[in-house]
């Protein structure tokens, strides 16, 4: 029949329509070469979606602005975070610019992490310095305050690189924002809150010291998403962190001022360069009742050791033995020298029971799976809080354990998973919660109601967390240091935090936050919202503009 | 061959009838002529929908700002207004006019309204039409993919598709034409069944005329209706579903639409603020539409199945 | 008559089956198209090369196409999901520990939902005519046009935070966890936080048993065995109540097999305004967070509970009205 062709293409028609359509990919991004002497190529702006993060996207919409002011041909393209993370992280050639953020970690108060994961040359590759920055100045700098051990030498170093950082321009720094806090102040006392330098007032010690004014002596706050797991072995998410942090011990912790002091350890004594002594607390106990031992201290450093651990892995490769002095003593041998072992190794490894652990380890040796993928029903630590119960997605019950040698002044503490931001507000007035913590929505609308409601109080301090725009130096045309130093010019800095932070920010000026005074550098370079002075460097730098204002790069 | 279930959503349609008989498009004309003249709800759907598109059309005129245009006021935003002679609604916290927000949304909502409808009532039409009068191997096939269609969930698949490609309204559109045509073409299906053992198309058959001519000429007119009823329905599905997306937010970001205002309003609390002007109007912008759909396919409900209007 | 509808129902089953195969392919290459790296999940300072390889390697990304797509079903026979990326932990457990949830939920709000519906459309076609019924038309619109989160978020302020009757989030109070379904169900505490979710959900649903019910009723009291039974001197009553609303039920009770279905997959929406810890919740979560095995197995079960239930709905139909049966033996289904 002649209509049978008819009908097998229209057959055929409907079917790639229908089912063709799901197979479509989403387009590679290509970055663009530049032509010496031809307008600057076409920039890419990346940065996250107005619905996921409104701080992060409405600051790069007004850079745009401003950028394709001075003459550049800019695309502001704002993806949810996974996608766009798939290019600056994994694809390192195929982005030129973006917005970012660190965030800030009781470990991170130590500038070491930032100064030489960010930008040394051997983290270019896969590892944090997704910029690209390369500078053997710079890397030699980084590696010397490792192993600085005399402090005020080690921050000298840190200020010189401070310095490059803020002239070389890899990151525009906008801000560090504050973390703001309702508390009920009815029921709790206010003056036991902790501002902990850089971490702001949510933390171990206000956790632990939070004193109760009345009958209500529980600590309910709000976590924004779900919780990934309560894994002492595994660095799972920030708020899992807040949990981890209280239900094990650590030989040492950071304190309020910064610096690490003796937690489970009675002692931490540096015998030479590569030998340290601890000596731990007498009676300490785990959940289950056990006693807490050296054996114990020793398992909890070697077992990241083995591999099963990857996220721990890091901080134990410099150890090179530990030895049982005694019952109360163990020594840990280096393979060098280091300034950060105190606070990147002992106050960051969670001291866990080998009962529990050694057979666990023992299996997984054999399997593919590795420590992350444990969950114990009931996990056992040896801090100052202990699980009675939890559901990742509901909520997480701790309740103060008594026997500890610091016990917790409140009686427990709940975290609830509350994702709605609304239902927050709504729940820290009715007193459902009483803690309001890690605020995802608009600030500005916690200082109304702390000034609605007496019961309510709001806390906030900076965070040594801090936003920027990164470029990427691989690529074209941001390898210039001039044309980044005159994008710094016009960043918007004072209208940014005044509108779009609302005031709960401070402007940043480099990697270390000026909210940790002794590794922050007072003299580093202020790029101050200027116009004129951007067009006068790049001018400088041989740039020139068309009739229509378009940015011409400079000739061969 | 198994027997469907049909369920209309809105309407409560069970399964779809004879209609009477008429085979040119005139009669179609005649039919949506009817639907307006005598359904008073149908009409008033259609006169909301026409002052929606009004303004969309003329959006730029009416609305006294663009849709992010940040209002400043020495060096400040204007942010959290309330309502006033300047400031219509007021304003967002981040100092956007709402009220212009408001206008310019009703561009989004009709553009995927409508062309999601068109979409799906085309699609669904043209995959009826084959399935019904070809029967046999080719019905069997379309059938099984409106099947496979049924059974993909609805609103998981637009997001996960949303989320994997670009996002953009567009991706929503072609999400929702990929899976509802499936209401409509099984239901346009069994008219064409009934409709192609008809007099008069036996009569074009005798005539001669080539099977393309007398599935557009002959039976495609009399089930234009039908199209038009659940086209009219997807208006509603498609405005509902852009708005659910964009509050998971998962939207458009450079778009402002009344979900992306109402997800806006909530992720700054404006509930807790009081704003309700910020909150209400997106809101009942969008029940509006939707009903206004709604309203419409009623109205060709009542003249296709006459029986339900006698009492 | 009867190894008809057998036949019938093989031949519907073995459809089924068909339809999930296909279901799961396209899902399949459907997740295959995820943009960013399943890694985005693991990203610290401390990770090096090898170890991104060894994790590329433990979740099979390593290996062909087909081979994957194989593994893929096999695996699916046998309910194992694979390893969420983020819990690193079996996605079957994850869905297993919320789908009560989920269920409880939709079955509750679809069981209030039907019975206000079937009520409801009983009471508007006895008032066919009348202002009564066009108001109780308009409002039912209403109720299916208007955003359902939106719904949701202003009934949360007046009835959480305004009026303080009710919670606003989750399952339980601070402190409460639930050791077993049982107890859950036995708990008074949850089922307070039940009400406004499903009150919220049941706005929602009821108008499609509402419009069914009614033009069902309409339908049948148009027949000549009701106009016989006036002629006869039945009461009004009695034959709106006795014979018409029974005969107009057949069709909602296919209704409701499907409305749960569709119900399941579109409570993505109520679970996230909530925080109710349900299937659709953990689904957006998962495609928001890159953890594809997760949402690929919510997406499944999803997708399984609904063509498991239209071939019921289906099913019930057949035996319900013996047409159906005979007309497919005659097709030789």
């Amino acid at each position: 029949m002649q209509n049978k062709r008819h009908l097998k293409i229209s057959f055929l028609v409907i079917l790639v329509v229908l089912l063709g359509m799901s197979l479509a990919s989403p387009a590679a991004a290509q970055v663009p070469v530049q032509e010496p002497g031809q307008p600057v190529v076409p920039i890419t702006l990346l940065s996250d979606v107005q619905a996921a993060d409104p701080i992060e996207f409405e600051t790069t919409r007004l850079l745009a602005e401003n950028m394709r002011q001075l003459g550049f041909e800019v695309e502001h393209l704002a993806q949810p975070r996974d996608v766009y993370l798939n290019f600056v992280w994994f694809n390192r050639m195929d982005w030129q610019m973006t917005a970012w953020r660190m965030v800030g970690r009781p470990e991170r108060i130590d500038p070491d992490e930032f100064t030489f994961n960010l930008f040394h040359s051997s983290t270019a590759e896969s590892g944090f310095n997704f910029v690209g920055y390369n500078n053997p100045e710079y890397d030699a700098i980084a590696e010397a305050q490792r192993v600085e051990l005399d402090v005020n030498a080690r921050r000298d170093l840190i200020f010189q690189a401070q310095e490059i950082i803020a002239e070389d321009v890899p990151y525009v720094f906008i801000a560090h924002p504050s973390l703001p806090q309702l508390v009920r102040t009815d029921i709790w006392d206010a003056s036991t809150i902790v501002d902990q330098q850089g971490i702001g007032l949510e933390n171990f010690w206000t956790w632990t010291g939070l004193t109760p004014l009345g009958d209500q002596r529980t600590i309910i706050a709000p976590a924004p998403s779900n919780l990934n797991a309560i894994n002492p072995l595994f660095i799972s998410g920030g708020d899992d962190s807040r949990i981890t942090e209280l239900v094990w011990d650590r030989l040492m912790r950071i304190g309020p001022d910064g610096l690490p002091q003796p937690w489970a350890a009675e002692e931490v004594t540096r015998e030479d360069d590569l030998n340290v002594l601890v000596r731990i607390r007498e009676g300490m106990t785990w959940h289950d009742g056990e006693p807490v031992t050296v054996e114990d201290v020793k398992f909890s450093f070697e077992a990241p050791q083995t591999g099963e651990s990857p996220m721990y892995e890091p901080f134990v490769s410099n150890i090179a033995d530990i030895q049982i002095v005694d019952d109360q003593t163990v020594r840990f041998v280096l393979k060098e020298p280091s300034a950060t072992f105190e606070i990147a190794t002992l106050s960051k490894l969670n001291l866990i029971p080998k009962h529990i652990w050694e057979p666990l380890i023992e299996e997984l040796l054999t399997s593919e799976d590795n420590a992350e993928s444990i969950q114990e029903d009931i996990p056992i630590g040896s801090g100052p809080y202990r699980i009675v119960d939890f559901d990742l997605t509901e909520q997480i019950i701790l309740e103060a354990n008594p026997d500890h040698f610091s016990p917790p002044k409140a009686d427990g503490l709940v975290l609830r998973i509350i994702p709605n931001a609304e239902s927050q507000l709504g729940q820290i007035q009715t007193g459902e919660i009483n803690f309001l913590r890690n605020f995802q929505g608009d600030s500005e609308v916690l200082v109304e109601l702390a000034e609605s409601d007496p019961n309510i109080e709001l806390f906030s301090s900076p965070s040594l967390g801090f936003r920027f725009f990164a470029f990427n130096e691989r690529v074209d045309p941001f390898d210039d240091p001039a044309l980044r130093r005159a994008i710094a010019y016009i960043t918007p800095r004072e209208p940014i935090i005044n509108n779009i932070f609302k005031g709960f920010a401070v402007p940043a000026d480099s990697f270390v936050s000026t909210a940790i005074e002794f590794w922050h550098n007072p003299n580093l370079p202020q790029y101050e919202f200027d116009f004129d002075r951007a067009r006068e460097i790049l001018a400088e730098a041989g740039y020139t503009w068309d009739e229509n204002g378009r940015l011409i790069a400079p000739p061969e | 061959m198994q027997h469907e279930i049909k369920v209309n959503e809105i309407t409560g349609i069970t399964d779809a009838k004879v209609l009477s008989g008429g085979s040119l498009l005139t009669n179609f004309l005649r039919t949506n002529a009817e639907v307006f003249k005598r359904d008073r709800l149908a009409l008033t759907g259609l006169i909301i929908l026409v002052f929606f598109a009004l303004i969309a059309i003329f959006a730029p005129v009416i609305a006294p700002r663009g849709p992010f245009e940040v209002i400043e006021a020495d060096g400040f935003w204007l942010s959290n207004e309330k309502p006033s002679t300047d400031y219509l609604l007021g304003t967002t916290n981040l100092g956007r006019d709402i009220f212009s927000q408001l206008i310019y949304g009703s561009r989004v909502a009709l553009l995927v309204g409508f062309s999601a409808a068109l979409a799906v009532a085309v699609i669904g039409t043209i995959v009826g039409l084959i399935a019904g009068f070809y029967g046999g191997w080719v019905d069997t096939i379309l059938m099984r993919l409106a099947d496979v269609a049924f059974g993909i969930p609805f609103l998981p698949f637009i997001i996960v598709l949303v989320a994997f490609l670009t996002p953009s309204i567009w991706i929503i559109v072609l999400a929702m034409a990929m899976l509802l045509w499936r209401d409509t073409s099984r239901v346009i299906r069994s008219q064409v069944l009934v409709v192609k053992e008809q007099a008069f198309v036996s009569a074009g058959k005798v005539s001669g005329a080539s099977n393309l001519r007398i599935i557009f000429l002959y039976i495609a007119p009399s089930i234009l209706p039908l199209s038009a009823l659940y086209g009219s329905l997807a208006i509603g599905w498609a405005i509902l579903t852009e708005a659910s997306v964009s509050f998971l937010g998962f939207s458009d970001p450079d778009v402002v639409s009344w979900g992306f205002m109402l997800q806006d309003a909530f992720n700054s609390q404006a509930l807790s603020r009081g704003a309700y002007y910020w909150i209400i109007p997106p809101g009942l912008a969008i029940m509006l539409t939707v009903m206004s759909g709604f309203f419409i396919s009623r109205g060709y409900e009542e003249v296709l199945f006459p029986r339900l209007r006698k009492h | 008559m009867r190894r008809g509808i057998w036949i019938y129902i093989g031949g519907r089953l073995l459809q089924s089956l068909l339809v999930l195969w296909i279901i799961t392919t396209i899902l399949f290459f459907l997740f295959r198209q995820a943009p960013g790296s399943p890694l985005a999940a693991y990203i610290d300072t401390t990770f090096t090369e090898e170890q991104q390889q060894a994790l590329i390697a433990r979740f099979g990304l390593d290996k062909p196409m087909h081979i994957q797509y194989l593994t893929y079903l096999g695996n699916l026979i046998q309910g194992d999901f694979g390893d969420s990326f983020r819990y690193r932990a079996p996605v079957t457990e994850q869905i297993m520990d919320v789908l009560p949830n989920t269920l409880y939920l939709t079955l509750t709000s679809l069981f209030i939902a039907y019975i206000i519906g079937v009520v409801g459309g009983v009471f508007l076609a006895s008032r066919r005519g009348t202002t009564v019924e066009k108001g109780g038309i308009i409002f039912t619109l209403m109720t299916r046009a208007a955003p359902q989160f939106w719904v949701g978020m202003i009934l949360l302020a007046i009835f959480a935070f305004e009026l303080r009757w009710l919670p606003s989030s989750g399952t339980s109070s601070p402190g409460v966890i639930y050791r077993s379904e049982i107890q859950k169900l036995t708990s008074i505490d949850f089922w307070e936080h039940m009400l406004l979710p499903t009150f919220t959900l049941a706005l929602f649903l009821h108008g499609l048993p509402l419009l069914l019910m009614r033009s069902n009723m309409l339908e049948v009291l148009d027949q000549d065995y009701i106009t016989m039974g006036r002629l006869a001197g039945y009461s009004e009553r009695f034959l709106m109540l006795r014979v018409a609303a029974r005969n107009a039920l057949l069709p909602i009770v296919t209704a409701l097999a499907l409305g749960i279905g569709y119900s399941i997959g579109g409570n993505v929406i109520i679970e996230n305004v909530f925080a109710w810890p349900g299937l659709g919740r953990m689904l957006v979560s998962a495609v928001a967070g890159s953890d594809y095995p997760l949402a690929q197995g919510a997406f499944f079960i999803i997708a399984v509970i609904i063509v498991l239930l239209n071939f019921l709905a289906d099913v019930l139909y057949s035996v319900l009205d013996p047409r159906v049966g005979s007309s497919s033996q005659a097709q030789g289904v």
